[in-house]
């Protein structure tokens, strides 16, 4: 095949983009090895086409591509990262339902106290069917067993107030009281040195007074008070 | 990573997320096309963003048959560019370059030595003169195959030319930019 210089300049593109055919192809090189010029515009050409292949591109302006959302689909504040995650705290946190968000709250952690539940402290054990039922069971004595202490404090003091202040005597407490046994904190010990012994063990129903008065080990009087008291 | 014809359909759904995909996905390339063209960093501004509003308004006319998006895309930012350079031609001055040249995208900056990343920035600038000396059709053809990547037929599609005229201004253009790059200085590496 023939070729030229003129040839080679017309078809340096496709010879060094690799279009051409391959008998084309081979006839350009041939070409190229004896003729100077033509090598020369082949090295030139050649060396510019691959230094612009690895140009890297040229960095667009920060602020271009807000602009263009901007100018597009409007303006809006936008999230990044974690915080897209909680777009939707604004919308619950309005006023109309502020009331109830602090009901539920106040309704969860009164619920979460009284059951003795610690998030601090929770394990996965403590999750299980038979350790909820156990927790739930101990919450509920100490519960009453509070309760009933309270009451029978209650009681210590009018028992107090009526000696110091001669009258007539307290009438017999006609109240039922519960038939369990409690023991109070530590304070109590003190309590009980201070008080005198009852009188008349009739006018204290089921021995409550008696149990508050004598001073026992803590833990067995608070153990088989509990134990007697829901048998 | 979504095609873009499924984020095309993504944006006729009412989907702005999808758009700003887009966007993000396609400003750079927008912009390096009309700065090289413009030679100005303002004007590629203001033409990409031109760009992507008249493609965010015509967008439901875009078929996926017709083309791929980035096509789409790239004819019509080389269809504002032509716009844009009939209306400034009394106003452009041979070679205008802006004095502050936006920088390259070193993505691969840690793995070339400081000579290496000056020669290209060096490049880039002396490249950016070379174009403004070319005639608009033939840094149009150049630009679009060899610093945008298009190929043949794409640049044909954009263009809408014959295949022979495509090859002939890329060739015309390359061999004259070697020469206006050689009498600058430039010598190839």
């Amino acid at each position: 095949m023939d070729w030229n210089c003129k040839n080679s300049e017309e078809r340096l593109s496709e010879y060094l983009d690799g279009k051409l055919a391959p008998a084309e192809a081979s006839a350009f090189a041939m070409h190229a090895a004896g003729c100077p010029n033509c090598a020369q515009l082949i090295s030139q050409v050649g060396s510019l086409i691959g230094q612009m292949h690895q140009l890297e591109e040229i960095a667009e302006p920060p602020q271009l591509v807000q602009s263009i959302l901007d100018a597009t689909i409007g303006p809006r504040t936008q999230k990044a990262g974690w915080t897209k995650w909680f777009t939707w705290v604004p919308v619950l946190w309005q006023p109309r339902f502020a009331m109830g968000i602090i009901t539920v709250a106040a309704s969860l952690a009164i619920v979460l106290h009284t059951s003795g539940v610690t998030p601090g402290k929770i394990k996965r054990a403590d999750l299980s069917p038979a350790s909820l039922v156990r927790s739930a069971n101990r919450q509920v004595h100490l519960t009453y067993a509070r309760s009933a202490k309270f009451v029978n404090d209650l009681r210590v003091v009018y028992e107090i107030q009526s000696r110091l202040q001669p009258g007539p005597e307290p009438s017999p407490i006609s109240t039922p009281m519960p038939q369990q046994q409690t023991q109070p904190p530590s304070t109590t010990p003190q309590q009980k040195s201070e008080k005198d012994p009852p009188r008349d063990r009739s006018q204290v129903q089921g021995g409550s007074m008696y149990a508050v008065l004598m001073p026992v080990n803590l833990s067995d009087g608070l153990t088989a008070t509990l134990t007697r008291s829901f048998q | 990573m979504e095609p873009d014809a499924q984020l095309v359909q993504e944006c006729l759904r009412g989907e702005g997320s999808a758009w700003e995909e887009l966007v993000r996905r396609h400003t750079r390339r927008v912009f390096n096309l009309c700065y090289r063209f413009t030679g100005n960093s303002t004007d590629a501004q203001d033409l990409s963003q031109e760009v992507f509003l008249r493609i965010y308004r015509t967008l439901p006319s875009y078929k996926p048959a017709f083309g791929a998006f980035p096509t789409w895309l790239t004819s019509v930012t080389r269809n504002l560019l032509v716009d844009h350079y009939r209306r400034t031609r009394h106003d452009r001055m041979t070679d205008s370059i802006d004095d502050a040249m936006p920088v390259l995208e070193e993505k691969h900056s840690s793995a070339r030595t400081p000579d290496k990343l000056a020669e290209a920035a060096e490049l880039s600038v002396q490249l950016q003169h070379g174009l403004a000396r070319l005639s608009p059709e033939l840094r149009e053809a150049v630009i679009l195959r060899d610093l945008q990547g298009l190929e043949y037929n794409e640049i044909q599609s954009v263009l809408d030319v014959p295949e022979g005229t495509v090859k002939s201004r890329i060739n015309r253009g390359r061999i004259e930019l070697a020469r206006i790059l050689g009498e600058m200085g430039l010598r190839p590496a």
